[in-house]
């Protein structure tokens, strides 16, 4: 990481407790969603096939990407603010890359989502989860749901915000995340999926390949062919979306 | 030991052997025309020497703005050539971002920050150490009397406050060249003659070469060792304020502001 990066993340660090609107909104309504679901849909564990008996430990590698995929959005909030004030345009009067300005904002809520995506996992031990890849397993889950975020929701918003410049357009494709996440096997096993045309939008969703990763890591222990390809859909993602999000910075101005 | 900031600054001046001599920014028939069809600045060429403070004027839509945003490689020229500090800013950006600062006429400051957080985080990016960038940030707050609110968040800091601050934030690296844009649009008469102490003094003793619009012709005529009139893109005078005004009349009375009504057809905005 380049100092300029460093610098630029912590500066955000620094920033988030003096919003604390943020921090609280980001993370509450996953864990209150999380404990709702879990009952709701309780019995959905009962069926032939499920592979757990806490239906806990199946939800939340999904409220984990319910954590970090819409929370990342923040960042493009706080990109979008950046441009409203002028700020983002003094940043790029200095000696300081394009690509360390957009990294420094989204590794610094990616470290913020890390934290509170890990909250959800010990509200789902304290309701009787295990994570059978222990705490290693933990983190690696919490890296891929974090790293998936940003290169989902995170560049998406960024370019919405670097296009609009309005912090409220940012905020009104939330629902999207939700969208992509709903659009898995998030909440019931593939063979539990009623419709056709429902599975094949799962086969490709790229956040239905993750969350396999995420949950193999809970359910079942250290399972590389899904990591993976959870890891070679991050980085495809990566590679398509950063380059357009650089373009898009360097567009702001002139 | 000195007390006063500017020599304090002093200390942290550049070798004289690493500051611009001769021309601190060239400019050859530079050019801009914007997607929408706007010619915003049409083939103007000037030359402004290290350590000058040189005034570029005119009415708004005249091209000011888009020019420093050239000069400052915010807006890439359509065609033509400029060199600041001794690079070009199409070619070497990065380069020229280096050596210079830059206060813009929208202030652009991180509203979650205090006024010492921001100081210290653009000297930093400027590659100073943290110990350095805190002193300067010291130094600075106080040439511009903010010492008071170092700590405050900036979202608290009045409009003139924040002006102030945008220009220390500017200065902190001890910049070649500094371009400011309407520096002390929206500041009282008392903060504003203090930026313009503030700056001379930093020109006096530094060598910075400052670079600034205004539509305050006192403003020009006090600190601008000479000036440039830019209307609907190009240039329709230059020179020192005081030859322009001679040219202009041989009254002792011809003012600046008679140079720039002459030249331009139009009433001064501020004034409007």
């Amino acid at each position: 990481m380049s100092s300029a990066t460093w610098l630029l993340t912590r500066r955000t660090l620094i920033q988030f407790p003096r919003n604390p609107m943020v921090l609280g909104f980001s993370v509450a309504p996953v864990l209150m969603m999380f404990v709702v679901f879990g009952a709701l849909f309780e019995s959905v564990k009962y069926l032939p096939g499920f592979p757990t008996d806490n239906y806990f430990e199946y939800l939340a590698p999904a409220a984990v990407l319910m954590t970090t995929v819409p929370g990342i959005a923040n960042a493009a909030v706080g990109l979008a603010t950046d441009i409203q004030s002028r700020y983002l345009h003094k940043l790029l009067t200095m000696p300081v890359s394009i690509g360390a300005i957009m990294a420094g904002r989204l590794l610094a809520d990616g470290m913020r989502l890390f934290v509170q995506a890990g909250a959800v996992l010990v509200l789902a031990i304290a309701l009787g989860s295990q994570i059978a890849s222990g705490f290693a397993g933990a983190l690696l889950m919490l890296l891929i749901g974090a790293l998936f975020g940003i290169v989902t929701f995170g560049v998406l918003t960024a370019n919405l915000a670097l296009k609009t410049k309005d912090p409220q357009a940012v905020q009104a494709i939330f629902p999207m995340a939700f969208l992509l996440i709903f659009l898995t096997t998030a909440y019931q096993t593939e063979a539990q999926v009623p419709s056709g045309v429902l599975r094949a939008v799962m086969a490709v969703n790229p956040t239905e390949y993750v969350l396999r990763a995420m949950r193999d890591l809970m359910l079942t222990g250290f399972e590389w062919d899904s990591i993976g390809v959870a890891f070679a859909v991050i980085a495809g993602l990566a590679l398509t979306g950063l380059p357009l999000t650089i373009r898009n910075y360097r567009s702001v101005y002139s | 030991m000195p007390h006063d900031p500017i020599e304090l600054l002093l200390g942290f001046t550049l070798r004289s052997s690493e500051r611009v001599d001769g021309d601190a920014i060239v400019v050859e028939r530079l050019e801009k025309r914007y997607a929408n069809g706007t010619e915003a600045v049409r083939g103007i060429s000037f030359r402004v020497r290290a350590g000058e403070v040189f005034g570029l004027l005119g009415p708004n839509g005249a091209g000011k703005s888009t020019t420093m945003g050239m000069l400052g490689t915010l807006v890439r020229p359509t065609s033509g050539r400029a060199i600041v500090a001794g690079h070009d800013v199409a070619r070497e950006p990065k380069l020229v971002r280096k050596r210079i600062g830059f206060a813009m006429q929208e202030v652009g400051v991180d509203d979650l920050a205090t006024g010492s957080e921001l100081l210290v985080l653009h000297g930093r990016l400027h590659g100073l150490s943290r110990r350095e960038a805190a002193r300067r940030a010291a130094i600075l707050l106080d040439v511009f009397a903010m010492q008071d609110v170092a700590n405050g968040r900036l979202s608290e800091y009045s409009g003139g406050m924040r002006r102030r601050v945008d220009l220390a934030s500017a200065l902190i690296h001890l910049p070649d060249v500094v371009f400011l844009d309407e520096p002390t649009e929206g500041l009282d008469p008392h903060g504003r003659s203090a930026v313009w102490d503030a700056l001379e003094r930093l020109n006096d003793a530094l060598g910075m070469t400052v670079v600034l619009t205004t539509h305050y012709m006192e403003e020009a005529d006090r600190l601008c060792d000479r000036i440039v009139i830019v209307d609907h893109g190009s240039i329709v005078a230059q020179g020192a304020p005081s030859d322009l005004k001679r040219n202009l009349g041989a009254s002792d009375s011809v003012t600046l502001e008679d140079v720039y009504l002459h030249t331009t057809g139009r009433q001064l905005e501020v004034a409007a």
